[in-house]
């Protein structure tokens, strides 16, 4: 079991210093450089310069640029925090409800009609309907709403719903991956040779999906932490961008699009490093609820 | 086995996941038309200002309604989706050949290569779709969109097919096999034949909408498609300042697109073997 | 009969929606201490009589018969039967009835705790006094592992431990000696006759394949979809007195078969093996330099059990993994001096047939699977590629199936016949033949067996036979080695080795397949090679349930 585990680490540190070299490479490929020596120079330079946590300056600000994306990811963690609770509130009902029955197991990917709409069109129309339908006002133009802001706010139910939004959206994206990982995890577990066996040896239904099923089916949503991490990403970089939040997603945006290609690699890499890092994590709790030597 | 066939075992869902298909691939048939057809459809070129009144509300006479400037909004919606299918075709194709090919392909090379290859689109793989393909055409320029839209969704495709032709190399009947003098070709072949007889749609399907909705979000970014070539996702985003009151603009592309990304996705089955 | 335990009439029992019942007009009766197996293929209705007992009936099952326990008043068999009896359920080792992400031991305890109405704590300390009983038995630690990490003979003991320790009077036995290698097996049965003694439960099991009823003794039924065919004690229903088909049950356990004769099919030398080392585990002293040789159409047992290096040695032998020192001649060529290429050339002329159900690939479909030889290997027309697949495919009895289905949809006797069926079109010089009787019932081991003696008087190849069987050995080898911990204990020829085998090894492994005194009619004769199709009438198929 150690080996395993040694093996995982050996992978998350690979895993970890490919992000390095990539985020270098992108922070070192933006500037004009002559030739494959002079280009391997300050290559060689960046990566020293990286791997001590210096990413360089931004381009447009003149800052530095770790510290401007460690400025600005607070906010973007708040909001892949709330996606959190609200993908895991949405989609393990869902995913449970959905695997409930052998119909709703088949009917189930039928949620994909849904799932069809690209998160900026779904967050457009989370707007509309909050604006249109229940009256809030124009809260896409409430910008740059933080927890800090939300405690202080007087109107709290402005502020809540300033911030109810982006979660949302970001939140239902994740939720679409939770209930899609907890429903094959479902299936399996429910097919498996175990249950008709320990039924025969004399364990109730109940006992075996509390003691067996339901650890496998945590396990294997622990297991897909990290694609749901990425959907989790994703969503919020498009969250910032619709609701006029000011976090890490829009700063890499404006940074990609200005050029600023030392901010935009220290964004990416701690976007990398999140991912990582949750995955290898989840993966670890993920043994401890239903151990396999297979993972 | 995917998961997906663990979702639609038995006999029925097979049959009904044909049906499904065959639901999909009539409605991306049907848009290949329109989007053939589109200077035939469309009453106005791409980006054509004061075809009709501006702002006006959906009516017999303009289907779609026309926007602030005067532009017909069902001609926009033709032209964008024109636009947006082709280059997701272009950036599906892209996915495709860089992901599932290389990925079958690196099985075969020398093993340290492979796994080190592995490695490194592991670590792009850790990095969402649409990032990457920003990071891509923000090196370049918007032109290379579905190019970028497709380099970016080829490494999770990569890492999958990877995976599953080692799996297939590692196999028990790929060994018996070779113990027995077939050539490494004939193992090749069977490989190529059984996986794109039994997966190309489904894989090209939900390739097809992955880069979809990666390249609609990178125009709606902006950094995607650019007047007056404009597809669906620039679309709404330049309807999106006054769409509360005028949402018609917007609705209509986001329909459009919508049915798109749902169609490549029934043709694929409603295949799930990776999260939406 | 003194004391009745448990009688049952006329049981049936139908699916919802199923055109046949599972099971018909089923009666038994049990008393204490008394052994039954229920003998048949898979769907033959034996899983569903032990169902009956151990669960509640499925869902939409339409079910009728009376059931009686002891001197209580019959019953109608319904939904609600409640069966006031204590029974034991006993699994084998490989049936998978274990989660795999928990240990083997914290799910025993938890079984054995609900049976009993006890806490945890004290059911652990009855399964490990009745682990503690069992000869060969694990130590309770040895269990607290995920069931993928212990090895099948002791998981089959765990599993009986948990049921003894339930102190049964009934155990429904679900075929645990099935999968184990004879040796194991017939431990293990030795292990439950003693704790059926001591205990005094009745045992009902159900089994596929007749070792386990030649094993265990007592009464026998034997089931043929659904329906029972014979009933009478083991010892005469092993006999040639008994009904055809039980016959063709028994004959695959025969251990009177004759050896092949020395003196035929003996050629030039095929595989000739110089001085090589071979010991997998240890360093290879020079009592393990091997020198032999193979004849064509001549045919050599590699006998041990899992993990004893007999597949090693096979590996070496047909280069797959190189050899540390002496030669390897296949076919005058000395394999160790080939390139890949010139290696894969040579090995066109070996074939496998396997007890692996992996081993043909499950995309391809039936055509494709027997014709790829001929395709890879011989540029042949299209219509001869046709013709040679057809023959093969009727000779096996697989012709009346499409041929355009999958192998992921046949059935593990229809792929072990297809694995027959690809070797006959290689026409090869080597078979290596790989435990093929695995996993079968006994009916189809009866075909299989019939299929490859028919395979080795036709095809003439010369073949390895790899195997923890004894009895097999004997059926297609004239010579063996005996594999024990990665080393070669003992070869020579098998009637020697059988007549007098030297090693414990040796000894064990013959025990193991010699069981209960059996006599049984002879095989039908082989039929001689020029007969062109000496199997083309399709093999009866009975539907699986």
């Amino acid at each position: 079991m150690w080996r395993l585990w040694l093996l995982r680490a050996a992978q998350l540190i690979g895993s970890l210093v490919g992000a390095v070299v990539l985020a270098t490479l992108l922070a070192t490929a933006s500037h004009p450089s002559h030739g494959v020596s002079s280009f391997l120079s300050a290559f060689l330079a960046k990566l020293l310069a990286v791997l001590s946590g210096d990413f360089g300056q931004s381009a447009t600000t003149g800052a530095s640029a770790m510290t401007a994306a460690l400025t600005a990811f607070p906010a973007t963690l708040q909001l892949l925090l709330a996606g959190v609770i609200v993908a895991l509130l949405l989609g393990i009902p869902l995913g449970v409800f959905l695997s409930a029955s052998r119909t709703l197991r088949a009917a189930a990917p039928l949620m994909q009609i849904i799932a069809a709409t690209p998160v900026f069109v779904a967050a457009l129309a989370l707007i509309w309907i909050a604006v249109r339908v229940l009256d809030w006002n124009e809260t896409s133009q409430a910008s740059a709403l933080s927890w800090a802001g939300l405690m202080r706010s007087a109107d709290w139910s402005t502020a809540l719903r300033a911030f109810a939004l982006p979660a949302l959206t970001v939140g239902a994206a994740g939720a679409a991956s939770v209930q899609l990982s907890i429903r094959r995890a479902a299936v399996r577990a429910w097919s498996a040779p175990y249950r008709n066996g320990l039924r025969m040896m004399g364990l109730g239904t109940f006992d075996i999906d509390l003691r067996y099923a339901v650890p496998d089916v945590v396990a294997a949503l622990l297991r897909d932490a990290g694609e749901i991490a990425l959907a989790l990403i994703s969503a919020a970089a498009v969250a910032e961008w619709v609701f006029h939040r000011d976090g890490a997603a829009v700063l890499f945006l404006k940074s990609a699009a200005f050029g600023d290609w030392n901010v935009a690699a220290a964004i990416l890499f701690v976007f990398a490093v999140i991912k990582l890092v949750a995955q290898f994590v989840c993966l670890a709790v993920s043994w401890f609820v239903a151990p396999d030597e297979g993972v | 086995m995917s998961a997906a066939e663990d979702i639609w075992s038995g006999p029925r869902e097979s049959r009904l996941r044909v049906v499904i298909s065959a639901i999909g691939l009539s409605g991306a048939g049907f848009i290949a038309v329109i989007v053939a057809l589109s200077d035939v459809i469309a009453r106005a070129p791409a980006g054509a200002v004061k075809v009709g009144p501006p702002s006006h509300v959906p009516d017999v006479m303009y289907a779609f309604g026309t926007d602030v400037l005067g532009r017909d909004i069902l001609s926009e919606t033709v032209h964008a989706l024109a636009v947006t299918f082709s280059s997701g075709l272009v950036a599906a194709a892209i996915a495709i050949v860089v992901g599932a090919v290389a990925g079958f392909a690196a099985v075969r090379a020398p093993l340290r290569l492979g796994v080190a290859l592995r490695g490194i689109v592991g670590v792009l793989g850790a990095l969402p779709v649409l990032l990457l393909a920003i990071v891509v055409v923000g090196l370049t320029s918007h032109e290379f969109a579905p190019i970028a839209a497709g380099l970016a969704a080829s490494p999770s495709i990569f890492n999958r097919s990877f995976d599953r032709a080692m799996r297939l190399a590692r196999s028990r009947h790929a060994e018996y096999a070779r113990a027995t003098g077939i050539p490494a070709s004939t193992l090749l072949r069977r490989d190529l034949v059984y996986e794109v007889r039994g997966n190309f749609i489904n894989v090209a399907g939900r390739a097809f909408a992955s880069t979809t909705i990666a390249l609609a979000t990178l125009s709606f970014l902006g950094f995607g498609a650019m007047p007056p070539h404009a597809d669906l996702g620039l679309m709404i985003a330049s309807a999106r300042a006054n769409y509360l009151e005028l949402w018609w603009p917007a609705l209509f592309p986001a329909l459009a697109l919508i049915l798109l990304i749902l169609f490549a996705r029934l043709a694929a089955a409603l295949d799930e073997g990776e999260p939406p | 009969m003194s004391e009745m335990l448990l009688r049952i009439r006329d049981f049936t029992l139908a699916r919802s929606g199923a055109a046949k019942p599972q099971i018909e007009n089923f009666s038994l009766a049990l008393a204490p201490g008394d052994t039954l197996t229920l003998l048949g293929e898979n769907g033959s209705g034996n899983s569903a009589v032990l169902r009956l007992l151990a669960q509640p009936l499925p869902r939409g099952a339409a079910a009728s018969g009376t059931i009686q326990l002891r001197d209580n008043p019959e019953q109608t068999i319904g939904k609600r039967t409640l069966l006031d009896l204590r029974t034991a359920y006993l699994p084998g080792p490989h049936a998978n009835v274990l989660n795999p992400h928990a240990s083997v031991l914290s799910q025993l305890v938890l079984i054995i705790a609900r049976k009993l109405r006890q806490p945890r704590a004290s059911a652990q300390a009855e399964l490990s006094l009745a682990l503690g009983r069992l000869p060969g038995a694990p130590a309770p630690e040895a269990l607290d592992l995920l069931p993928a990490l212990v090895a099948p003979e002791a998981l089959g003991v765990g599993l009986l431990a948990a049921a003894m320790a339930q102190t049964p009077d009934l155990v429904l036995a679900d075929d645990p000696l099935g999968e184990l290698s004879p040796a194991h097996a017939r431990a293990l049965a030795e292990v439950l006759k003693a704790e059926q003694k001591r205990l005094g439960f009745a045992l009902l099991y159900s089994a596929a394949r007749a070792e386990a009823a030649n094993l265990l003794g007592g009464n026998l039924i034997v089931l043929r979809s659904g329906r029972i065919v014979e009933e009478g004690s083991v010892s005469r229903l092993a006999t040639a007195q008994s009904h055809a088909y039980t016959q063709t049950l028994f004959r695959t356990t025969a251990t009177g078969e004759k050896s092949p004769d020395r003196s035929t099919a003996r050629g030039e030398p095929l595989l000739r093996v110089q001085n090589i080392q071979f010991a997998t585990r240890g360093k290879p002293s020079a009592r393990d330099k091997l020198n032999f040789e193979l004849r064509r159409g001549s045919s050599l047992g590699l006998i041990g059990e899992i993990g004893s290096g007999r597949r090693a040695l096979a590996r070496a032998l047909l280069g797959l993994d190189p050899v540390a020192a002496g030669r390897v001649v296949f076919d005058q060529v000395d394999i160790g001096v080939l390139s890949t290429g010139m290696i894969a050339r040579l090995r066109r002329r070996v074939t496998f047939i396997t007890g692996d159900d992996d081993a043909l690939d499950a995309r391809m479909t039936i055509f494709d699977t027997v014709s790829e030889p001929l395709r890879a290997h011989l540029a042949m027309p299209r219509d001869l590629v046709a013709h040679n697949r057809d023959a093969a495919l009727k000779r096996v009895g697989l012709a009346a199936l499409p041929g355009s289905r999958t192998v992921a949809s046949l059935t593990p006797f229809d792929r072990r016949r297809l694995q027959i069926a690809r070797a006959i079109v290689s026409q090869p010089l080597l078979a290596v033949i790989d435990e093929p009787l695995r996993g079968l019932d006994a009916f189809a081991q009866s075909v299989v067996r019939d299929l490859l003696r028919n395979f080795r008087s036709n095809e003439g190849s010369a073949m390895l036979v790899i195997t923890s069987d004894f009895g097999l050995a004997r059926a297609f080898c004239e010579d063996g080695f005996v594999f024990k911990d990665g080393r070669i204990v003992e070869r020579g020829p098998i009637a020697q080795l059988l007549r007098a085998p030297q090693d414990a090894q040796t000894k064990k492994l013959i025990e193991a397949v010699a069981a209960a005194p059996v006599t049984v009619a002879p095989d039908p004769p082989v039929s001689p090679p020029s007969d062109p199709e000496p199997l083309s009438q399709p093999v009866p198929m009975v539907p699986e349930g």
